[in-house]
């Protein structure tokens, strides 16, 4: 069972790293594990084959030297070959001889002496203050004597004690390789991912033209054809959606154009008729126009989505323009700030575009904040940020994302009463600026009521 | 005599609210549905003004700007129902002088048509003339001659030539070109300004891709130089 916050919770890349140094620990120690103990068996029964040739050479050789010759049983000893740290005992006649202090009789357990003394040749490994050793017995019938020999196997622990550090050595190095080649793995394998983010990403800032490359990977592929197959039938879909909207709204312009004409002169003509027909002629040129500026504004967002026109960038004196767009509504009391920089020199934007979006917010402002309360542009580096403060209730929290859809109307914001809003400026004014690659957003005024809406626009100088 | 417009239109309920919107403005309409009537009418009769549809059942509308312009200096006020960037340019390159995109507002439309009937800008002292190398212009006359050779330049590029030669020396923005040779307030077209500057440098520059008279002045505007 893996808890939510396991490894599953840590992300792919996480995992990938671990399974890969799980992996290269387990197989490395076992590799090292079974390399040890092989090593070690070997080693230990070549050293015990050593030992008793040894013993059965030397035992022949003492069998010689006191068969004839009478010699003193410790002179005997002491001529035989032994190898260093290592001692031999005699016990003949119930004597017991030896050449060693350390290593002497007691170091022969009693079971192996009894084996011996009944004329099996033995040998068994033991533990002495020197470190493990190798007791070999042989019977000397002719002697009637016992000969052990006791050999010291402190070579043999050191060599495997080297083997054994250099294999878990190898085993450490082995595992940090394999969590190596886990992160190396991980990129490769994720990098797809990678690209398909950011093609996502792309996409969802609008570039419908992205599109996944395949690689020729089997295992890939068929994830890179559905993304770029989805991202087709969006592309298809949006487009036919901006071409219905643009189609529908070219066919309504023939009919306004009569309709308006029609009904201006109505209105030009409104003194010769009853007076009882004045209103409704009214009403009618009202709603015409109404109508009609639905209608372009219609036309406008869906050329604006469907990415038609392209920016049309232009020097364009931001102070001036600006001026301009506040100028164009009803005279206010309010302040317009104009960054002196902006004032000097012209920047390199869509005039008609930053316009469009300027008097859709003054407008804004004016139709639902109850009117402009302050009009500042400014420029930072290569950002120009205007911000139009507005003396209204402001915009709730939760409802500053929908005010920039179209026909959205908020709870606090006005009805729709004799206004000629269309309810579609705002979402003019973010796709103007989505297209200008800047930013748009609303917040409250410093001074605590009414909503100040935010533009940041990037610019080049001209 | 009151000024005689030509609508050249296919869709009758459009004639008929041009008709309406130039009412009690003083004009004589006459319209017509085909690029073909369009020739035939204008071969016949003399036209002050002509109101160009761009899509027409028979001639394209660019090809009957184009026709037209070869024949005459008239000013063409393209109707168009859109405002595509492409149609715009095209239509200004084939000789338009302005463009009104429908629904139009009555008085929008009056207003672009009185702007392009308009002889000269006031202000003009007398018998001036202006000079640049031997490029010589006559405001009065409405003549520009170019050695001994009379220059054809029509009553937009004219207006446009005096009004930079007025203020030689001096970089007047687009949107100030737009103001005094369109009447433009301060939204007009900038792409208006480019196209008749285009087609002037062809007329009157020895070499248009090099131009020694009306230059641009990157970020700024137009300027005319002495020479």
């Amino acid at each position: 069972m893996t808890s939510p916050s396991g490894v599953r919770g840590r992300g792919l890349r996480f995992r990938v790293v671990a399974t890969f140094a799980i992996g290269g620990l387990v197989l490395s120690s076992a590799f090292a594990l079974g390399t040890y103990s092989f090593s070690k068996r070997y080693l230990v029964a070549q050293r015990e084959r050593t030992a008793q040739r040894q013993a059965f050479l030397n035992a022949r050789a003492l069998r010689g030297s006191l068969g004839g010759a009478p010699r003193s049983v410790p002179d005997a000893l002491a001529a035989l070959e032994v190898p260093t740290g290592s001692s031999v005992v005699l016990h003949r006649s119930g004597t017991w001889y030896g050449t060693s202090v350390a290593l002497g009789r007691d170091d022969v357990p009693a079971a192996m002496r009894t084996l011996v003394a009944s004329g099996t040749a033995a040998h068994q490994r033991i533990s002495t203050p020197n470190g493990p050793a190798l007791v070999v017995g042989v019977r000397l019938p002719s002697l009637d004597a016992e000969y052990f020999e006791i050999v010291v196997l402190s070579e043999l622990a050191n060599t495997l004690d080297v083997i054994r550090e250099a294999l878990l050595g190898a085993a450490a190095i082995t595992t940090i390789a394999a969590a190596l080649l886990g992160v190396w793995a991980a990129r490769r394998v994720l990098s797809p991912l990678r690209d398909v983010s950011t093609t996502a990403s792309a996409i969802a800032d609008g570039d419908l033209s992205q599109r996944l490359e395949t690689r020729g990977d089997p295992d890939l592929d068929p994830l890179v054809e559905s993304f770029n197959r989805m991202v087709e039938a969006l592309q298809h879909r949006m487009e036919r959606d901006a071409r219905f909207a643009s189609d529908v709204s070219h066919e309504l312009r023939s009919p306004l154009t009569t309709l308006r004409a029609s009904a201006e002169v109505l209105e030009r003509r409104a003194t010769d008729v009853p007076p009882d027909l004045r209103e409704p002629i009214e009403l009618i040129g009202g709603e015409v126009q109404r109508f009609e500026r639905l209608v372009s504004e219609l036309l406008e967002l869906a050329r604006a989505e469907a990415g038609v026109d392209a920016l049309a960038l232009e020097p364009v004196n931001m102070g001036e323009l600006v001026l301009h767009a506040v100028g164009l509504t009803r005279p206010g009391d309010f302040v317009v700030e104009i960054d002196p920089r902006l004032a000097a020199a012209p920047v390199l934007t869509d005039k008609r575009r930053v316009s469009r979006v300027l008097t859709n917010l003054v407008e804004n402002a004016q139709q639902h904040g109850s009117g402009i309360r302050g009009v500042a542009v400014s420029r930072r580096l290569d950002v120009v940020r205007i911000t139009v403060d507005d003396g209204g209730r402001g915009v709730p929290p939760d409802e500053r994302e929908q005010v920039f859809e179209r026909f959205f109307r908020g709870a606090a914001a006005g009805r729709r009463d004799g206004s000629s809003g269309t309810g579609l400026g705002l979402a003019l004014v973010a796709e103007h600026v989505r297209l200008l690659r800047g930013r748009v957003w609303v917040e409250d005024a410093s001074p605590g009521d009414g909503a100040r809406f935010v533009v940041e626009l990037p610019v080049e100088d001209a | 005599m009151n000024p005689v417009v030509l609508v050249v239109e296919d869709d009758a309920r459009i004639r008929s609210a041009i008709r309406m919107a130039l009412d009690g403005e003083g004009y004589e309409v006459i319209d017509v549905g085909s690029g073909e009537e369009a020739r035939r009418e204008f071969a016949t009769r003399a036209i002050d003004i002509v109101l160009l549809d761009l899509m027409l059942p028979d001639i394209n509308g660019f090809d009957v700007c184009r026709a037209l312009r070869q024949e005459s200096d008239v000013p063409i006020l393209i109707l168009s129902a859109r405002s595509d960037t492409h149609d715009v340019v095209a239509g200004l390159e084939a000789g338009a002088d302005d463009y009104v995109t429908k629904p139009f507002v009555a008085k929008e439309l009056a207003a672009r048509m009185r702007a392009l009937l308009r002889r000269l800008t006031p202000g003009e002292v007398r018998g001036t003339t202006y000079r640049f190398g031997e490029v010589e212009i006559a405001p009065d006359a409405g003549t520009v001659l170019r050695g001994d050779t009379e220059v054809q330049l029509t009553k937009t590029e004219f207006r446009l030539l005096c009004e930079l030669a007025r203020n030689t020396g001096i970089v007047l923005s687009r949107e100030q070109l737009l103001d005094r040779v369109w009447g433009y307030d301060y939204l007009g077209d900038g792409r208006l300004v480019d196209a008749h500057v285009r087609r002037l440098r062809t007329k009157i520059e020895r070499d248009a891709s090099d131009p020694q008279m009306v230059v641009t002045v990157r970020g700024l505007g137009y300027r005319m130089n002495r020479l």
